[in-house]
């Protein structure tokens, strides 16, 4: 870890769990009520960029990991954040960084996340589809009544 | 003034995949611009969890059929990241010289359109005629002029042919000149400089605020470039990283086109360590441990994310992609606002998008009922032909006359 990452994780330390380092990737889990402070701090004070999030469907629930990369040292930091299978939620990054815009429609399109505070949360990929109707996900996995895959 | 709307796609020949534009115009001004998208989705990501690993990297260069080897190269990435797999050095060489070669043509691609967009279709077939040597020396090198197939965990799956430099050398010395005498004709055009200076402006607030990159962020003064940055294989050569501040579609140009000759430089590295650096091409791989890998790759458009999450199978659990342009083209929002009609279109294809489907005819009422027929490329072109006319009333300009000799 280089200055700039120790001060990062120093300044989150009671925040994070289970941080994953890898050469030059991070990843840890973040809280849903955390999220922002740290998209916040890694964007505005870190001036690291989002490439994108990643959605998927875990045994347990949903899991979101974003993908910021600092482009002076060519890190990733990769917050993740869980949710639960019935009426996922997260809070959005958009009023943070238009970037996320798109990405975070994506999302609630193809896996149903909603995310809290998106200023216009609709289909992305399946809006014009005749095959998909408002409610359906297409990239969550069917599962019996029994919660099984 | 009255409003109206107007509907640009889904199938049209300026827009990469099909998308549908909906522009707002008062006037001839453009006031808001809204995208949609989703008629091109084939669930790549789902099938990919259905595929081997060495089977997606085969699925992934079929998402694009221009920059045909940078998802492989970013695929290939992300699985040697899961594992930190070390490549042979040859093999490193051999992705840089496959990249370069693509970034070339692609350039050279989009430099064409542009000329066609704007009335130049003199400059849209010379940048092609010279793109054509360039597809012929990627046959010679992979066996396809596209889809190349080279990219393999590990490595790359066919070796360089060290007999084939002679023949690479003048092409690239070639290029090199056509393209230095092309900036120069650019430059000294003043239809071409009133045509595209300070139209459709990205500032450097906009591109980091929407997350832009490749040469749509490097035109607006952000500095970034996954090659400089996080290289996978690129470590060993140098690359320059071209940068301009103005962010306008003027700039776009002239970074594509320094980058064109910049490519050309890498090549020659890449040439003159093959003469040195014999050996395997691939370390093999035998299996994938559970884990997950981040690979990514500088595109022509821009960077292309891969990542995959493996469970110890030979079949990823989640592989997700990101493509350069679902990061740029929201851009547009920033860019298309408050300028003319005629300019849109320019501005629209000035992030690269290429060219694979129809154009459609367009009927649009306003709304006072009457009916506009005007396509945009007629627009764009009738604007051309008038500040051509202003400038030049009997003599050729400058960058037609380079190709007339």
């Amino acid at each position: 870890m280089n200055g700039k990452e120790k001060i990062f994780f120093e300044k989150f330390k009671d925040k994070f769990s289970k941080i994953i380092e890898k050469k030059r990737r991070y990843y840890f889990n973040v809280d849903n009520e955390d999220l922002r402070e740290v998209a916040d701090y890694l964007f505005n004070t870190m001036k690291c960029r989002l490439s994108t999030c990643t959605a998927t469907e875990v045994y347990d629930g949903l899991e979101v990991l974003y993908h910021f990369t600092d482009d002076t040292t060519g890190t990733y930091y990769n917050p993740r954040v869980k949710t639960c299978l019935e009426n996922p939620e997260i809070n959005s990054i958009t009023p943070i960084l238009e970037g996320a815009n798109w990405i975070e429609r994506e999302m609630y399109d193809l896996f149903g996340i909603k995310f809290k505070g998106h200023p216009d949360l609709k289909k992305l990929l399946t809006i014009n589809s005749p095959e998909f109707s408002e409610d359906d996900h297409p990239m969550r996995f069917k599962r019996n009544s029994e919660g099984k895959r | 003034m009255s409003k109206c709307r107007i509907p640009l796609g889904p199938f049209h020949p300026l827009l990469e995949e099909a998308e549908f534009f909906n522009i707002k115009v008062e006037g001839e001004k453009v006031v808001d611009i809204e995208m949609e998208t989703g008629w091109m989705h084939r669930g790549h990501e789902k099938i990919s969890e259905t595929r081997t690993f060495t089977q997606s990297i085969f699925l992934v260069e079929r998402i694009c059929g221009i920059c045909s080897t940078s998802h492989p190269f970013a695929c290939v990435n992300a699985i040697e990241d899961i594992d930190n797999v070390e490549i042979p050095e040859r093999a490193k060489y051999i992705r840089v010289l496959i990249g370069e070669l693509e970034r070339i043509h692609s350039h050279l691609l989009w430099v064409g359109l542009a000329g066609h967009f704007i009335g130049y279709d003199t400059l849209w077939m010379w940048a092609w005629k010279y793109r054509e040597p360039i597809l012929r020396l990627s046959e010679k090198i992979t066996g396809n002029r596209n889809h190349y197939a080279m990219m393999r965990v590990g490595g790359v799956g066919r070796d360089f042919d060290n007999s084939l430099i002679p023949a690479i050398n003048p092409v690239l010395d070639m290029l090199e000149k056509k393209m230095v005498m092309l900036a120069g004709a650019v430059n000294d055009d003043p239809v071409l400089k009133s045509r595209l200076k300070g139209v459709g402006i990205l500032t450097k607030e906009d591109a980091i605020n929407y997350c832009a990159n490749g040469p749509t962020a490097r035109a607006s003064g952000y500095d970034i470039d996954v090659r400089r940055d996080d290289p996978t294989a690129y470590e060993v050569v140098d690359v320059k990283v071209i940068v301009t501040q103005n962010g306008d579609v003027f700039d776009k140009a002239v970074v594509r086109i320094l980058e064109i000759i910049e490519s050309c430089n890498i090549i020659r590295q890449c040439l003159k360590a093959f003469e040195k650096i014999q050996g395997p091409v691939i370390n093999k791989v035998k299996e994938i441990s559970p884990g997950e890998g981040i690979g990514r790759y500088e595109a022509p458009r821009g960077e292309v994310f891969h990542y995959i999450r493996s469970d110890g199978t030979n079949r990823p659990v989640r592989h997700k992609v990101r493509a350069p342009s679902y990061s740029n083209i929201p851009t547009y929002k920033a860019s298309c606002i408050g300028i003319p009609l005629a300019d849109a279109l320019i501005t629209l294809a000035a992030v690269d998008p290429c060219y694979c489907c129809t154009e459609r005819s367009l009927k649009v009422f306003d709304t006072n009922g009457r009916k506009l027929e005007e396509s945009l490329l007629k627009l764009s072109r009738e604007k051309t032909e008038k500040i051509r006319t202003k400038f030049y009333p009997n003599n050729l300009s400058p960058l037609e006359k380079i190709f007339e000799l």
